[in-house]
């Protein structure tokens, strides 16, 4: 099945059939800051924002992503994102960097939504992306310091 | 060049070698002194790839796709031990797409010294089989086509019935010291501790993976592994190349924590697909395989007994360990801390490393001294309540400058000034009105544990420097940055030592292709063993780039120095950009190449340092909450604070985890893990995070060579759990029986 998705504010013809909105995204549109760690929805290093909404592409299908914006992390450089990702690297809010991307996208989401969070916000709003190298307090850090530089 | 031989011990984890070392006198810089005044040595720095790593664009092993790229898919073994009966690898070559597919019969170009495939495999998760094929879907269909059948064997997972059989990896070993028994016998006071440590699973997030290309008889391989150089030489060996004919890349690694040691079982299948379809092959674990089959720290079951005189003196110490080893793997030091951490002339440690039917066991961050530390020091704790001493009082008064072992000093030790610190930081004079409740059904308590760990590195370690006509300089190492900011480190260090500003240094490493040797990102190894590399090479061009300067500007060479890009004479009438100087050179560059010198002739290099937890118990709810973890760690030197922080918060938050809720759990119906998941394996969240305050004693190492840095990977992680499980036991009277504390655990523990 032949769908078009709109990524990052390009339109693009995908086959669909049987398969994730990830698979798509890093073998066919070659968008390869998304990535696969678990495959199961438990780990968020494959979010992407659908409709501005943080969610886990290893678990969506790509046909399920038809008609909705997806922006991922290559499409993340501007304003709030930036923001974040400067905050990220001053903060020292990553360490190996696999999860980094979906930690990005994440947070961007929770600042489009809520510009000032709280740490109890933070923690509810990130608590499904795994970071195994543990940059969780830089990672808060990071997102406070740019909830208070936007 | 004025090289020579020499003969120097070399460490590894616990394991020490002889080795030659290639010294280079000119190598022989001085250690920048104490109060040195430093521009960029010791002050935070973000990293130099950190835009990169924000915005997505670096690229891990998992993320290379090369033009005709196979896909390949491993059958794994779904039993903990059986016999392939029958395999179909015709079948598998029939479904379209597939390319090649072999098994524990195929003729295979590479040799290794266990067979790649299993006939007969030993544990859940051991690969059978393997399909290269043009789709990942192709490759599945592939496996499903192999209709695996398989008798299904006895298997055995329990340690205990293990030992009882007498089912050995190694000789059980017995490292004694004076006569234990004796001193117990005689010993004013006595404890006695038990405990259950769990298998705990590195989870690194990007698993296990290699793609591998040929072009004749020469193989390029990425590999996420944390020793380039070791996954060269082990490919160069199974196919009987010349090492230089292998060339490794591994710039980015996302996460390994001990795991990923060499080319691994990825790095060998891929390469012999590929050499086998002609087209390069790409395999990656699923997150099911990593979890299986990556590796873990082994189960371990310990008793601690202790002696000791009214004074709190440690008289005795009798420790065992039965270590759940699995299929094989090195015989972890978990008795270390017991021989190590104090001072007591009679001491017996007997370790048991038991084969069961899991995975052999592999490093996993401080492997071995992590778990041995969770009981030891809950013993020493015990031991405090015995003898009514306060727990840091007691370790102090057992303090040794002196390894137990060898006989021999410690190059630097602070660890007191550790203890004095977390105390400060923990409020540890405020610990008894901590118990006091504060009408919210908690219970709160705070408790302590000690870190040894080696971290002193040693050679061979290679760094060069090439300084361009404008002014920036290229480090090239042979270190793969894991994580830990080591790129960063040396950038920090060469920067310094050409006196250039950070930005106009650039790091790279994570390719053997340059043959710039490096150690293997593990044991606390890489700072000690590249920074002095780098500082000695970036020594060499700064020399060569003030004669230069001394030429340009018609003045001694001795008369000028170089601080922040420019070059001033002591006088103070030449003060010129560094690009003054290099400009001259046009395509021409400065070239220095520095060498790691040999480790200290009678001392013994190890890492000490102290984590106080405080924690929050709910006696009804059985969770345990920590609350905060103070750590101080003495490491020598610190290069760049801002990722010494970041490495002792994943330590703290690893041996949390440990302590709370990371457990491998095995059927012993089916002798299968059961949570080899994401979703059931519980590594902390971002919600799970105490408030973590970090020190360090920031005093280098003088015996060390010309920086005067110990290794960090390890010691955070080692302290963690037995300083948690101390503050339970401080919180509620009662100690678990073993790690982690679950609510099932410790609702067990409060009944």
């Amino acid at each position: 099945m032949t769908i078009t998705l709109e990524v990052n504010g390009q339109r693009h013809v995908v086959d669909a059939t049987g398969r994730r909105l990830l698979a798509v995204l890093r073998d066919d549109l070659e968008l390869l800051g998304t990535k696969l760690a678990c495959g199961e929805g438990a780990c968020g290093a494959c979010a992407v924002l659908l409709d501005g909404r943080s969610v886990n592409s290893c678990l969506l299908l790509a046909e399920a992503a038809a008609g909705h914006e997806i922006v991922t992390i290559e499409g993340l450089s501007t304003g709030r994102a930036s923001a974040l990702q400067d905050a990220f690297v001053a903060e020292d809010a990553l360490q190996c960097g696999f999860c980094t991307p979906g930690q990005v996208v994440s947070a961007t989401a929770l600042l489009e939504q809520t510009p000032g969070p709280t740490r109890e916000q933070i923690h509810e709003a990130m608590a499904g992306n795994l970071c195994r190298c543990g940059a969780y307090p830089k990672i808060e850090r990071a997102i406070l310091r740019a909830a208070g530089d936007a | 060049m004025t090289a020579r031989f020499v003969r120097t011990q070399k460490e590894l984890e616990g394991r020490y070698e002889d080795v030659w070392v290639l010294v280079d006198e000119a190598d022989d810089v001085e250690t920048w002194a104490p109060d040195a005044d430093l521009a960029l040595v010791g002050r935070p720095a973000p990293r130099q790839d950190g835009a990169a790593r924000a915005a997505g664009r670096v690229r891990f092993t998992v993320d290379v796709h090369l033009a005709g790229m196979l896909h390949a898919a491993v059958l794994r073994s779904p039993v903990a031990h059986g016999r392939v009966r029958s395999l179909d690898l015709e079948a598998a070559l029939a479904v379209t797409g597939v390319r090649a597919a072999i098994g524990p019969e195929s003729e295979l170009s590479l040799t290794t010294r266990a067979p790649l495939l299993a006939a007969e495999p030993a544990y859940a998760g051991q690969p059978i089989a393997v399909v290269a094929a043009d789709t990942p879907e192709a490759a599945r269909a592939g496996l499903d086509a192999l209709a695996l059948d398989l008798e299904v064997l006895p298997h055995v997972v329990d340690p205990q019935q293990a030992l009882n059989e007498q089912r050995f990896t190694a000789d059980p070993s017995d490292d004694a010291r004076g006569d234990a028994e004796a001193a117990l016998a005689v010993a004013d006071v006595r404890v006695e501790l038990s405990l259950d440590t769990p298998a705990h699973v590195q989870t690194p997030l990007e698993p296990h993976a290699a793609v591998a290309s040929w072009d004749g008889d020469q193989l390029t391989a990425w590999v996420s592994t944390q020793g380039m150089f070791s996954a060269r030489e082990e490919l160069a060996t199974a196919f009987g190349l010349r090492k230089d004919d292998v060339r490794v890349r591994t710039e980015f690694v996302g996460g390994g924590f001990g795991a990923k040691q060499g080319a691994g079982f990825e790095g060998l299948a891929a390469a012999e697909l590929s050499r086998a379809t002609g087209r390069p092959v790409r395999l990656v674990n699923d997150r099911h395989a990593e979890q299986l089959d990556g590796g873990r720290r082994a189960a371990t079951r310990q008793t601690v007994r202790l002696g000791a005189r009214r004074d709190g003196t440690i008289t005795a110490i009798d420790a065992d360990a039965v270590i759940a080893m699995g299929q094989g793997g090195w015989v972890m030091p978990v008795l270390i801390p017991a021989r190590t951490l104090y001072h007591c002339a009679d001491v017996r440690a007997l370790t048991f490393p038991v084969k069961i039917n899991l995975r052999a066991q592999n490093a996993f961050r401080a492997p071995g001294v992590m778990e041995g530390t969770a009981a030891f020091e809950q013993a020493i704790d015990e031991l405090a309540l015995a003898l009514d001493l306060d727990p840091l009082e007691l370790r102090r008064r057992n303090h040794t400058d002196v390894d137990q072992v060898s006989g021999l000093p410690y190059s630097s030790k602070h660890l007191l000034a550790c203890y004095d610190r977390a105390a400060e930081l923990a409020g540890w004079a405020g610990r008894e009105e901590l118990r006091a409740s504060r009408g919210d059904g908690l219970l709160r308590g705070m408790g302590c544990a000690t870190q040894i760990w080696w971290g002193g590195g040693g050679p061979p370690s290679h760094a060069t420097v090439r300084l361009d006509a404008d002014g920036h300089a290229h480090v090239v190492t042979g270190i793969q940055d894991i994580g830990t900011g080591t790129f960063t480190g040396a950038q920090i260090v060469a920067a310094e030592e050409l006196g250039l500003p950070l930005d106009h240094v650039r790091v790279t490493g994570g390719d053997t292709g340059p043959n710039v040797y490096g150690p293997l990102a593990g044991g606390s190894q890489t700072t000690p063993s590249v920074m002095p590399a780098v500082r000695s090479a970036s020594a060499k061009v700064r020399k060569i780039l003030l004669q230069l300067a001394g030429d340009v500007f018609e003045i001694a060479a001795g008369d000028l120095e170089i601080s922040n890009g420019r070059i001033r004479s002591r006088d103070g009438a030449i003060d010129a950009a560094v690009t003054e100087v290099t400009d001259k050179l046009g395509n021409a560059t400065i070239d220095g190449s520095g060498s790691r010198g040999p480790n200290p002739e009678g001392f013994v290099v190890n890492t000490f340092g102290c984590q106080i937890a405080q924690i929050a118990v709910d006696p009804g709810l059985g969770e345990v909450r920590v609350e905060r973890i103070v750590a101080v760690h003495d490491v020598g030197r610190i290069v760049n604070p801002l990722t010494a922080s970041s490495q002792v918060e994943g330590g703290v938050l690893q041996g949390m985890a440990f302590a709370l809720s990371e457990e491998l759990v095995v059927d012993p119906t089916t002798g299968v893990p059961v949570n080899a998941h994401l979703d059931d394996y519980k590594i902390p969240t971002i919600a799970d995070v105490p408030e973590i305050v970090i020190d360090f004693p920031h005093v280098p190492d003088a015996n060390l060579p010309n920086v005067g840095s110990k290794g960090l990977g390890e010691p955070p992680i080692v302290p963690t759990a037995a300083a948690i499980a101390n503050a339970f036991a401080h919180a509620t009277g009662r100690r678990a029986a073993g790690l982690p504390l679950t609510r099932a655990r410790v609702l067990e523990a409060l009944a």
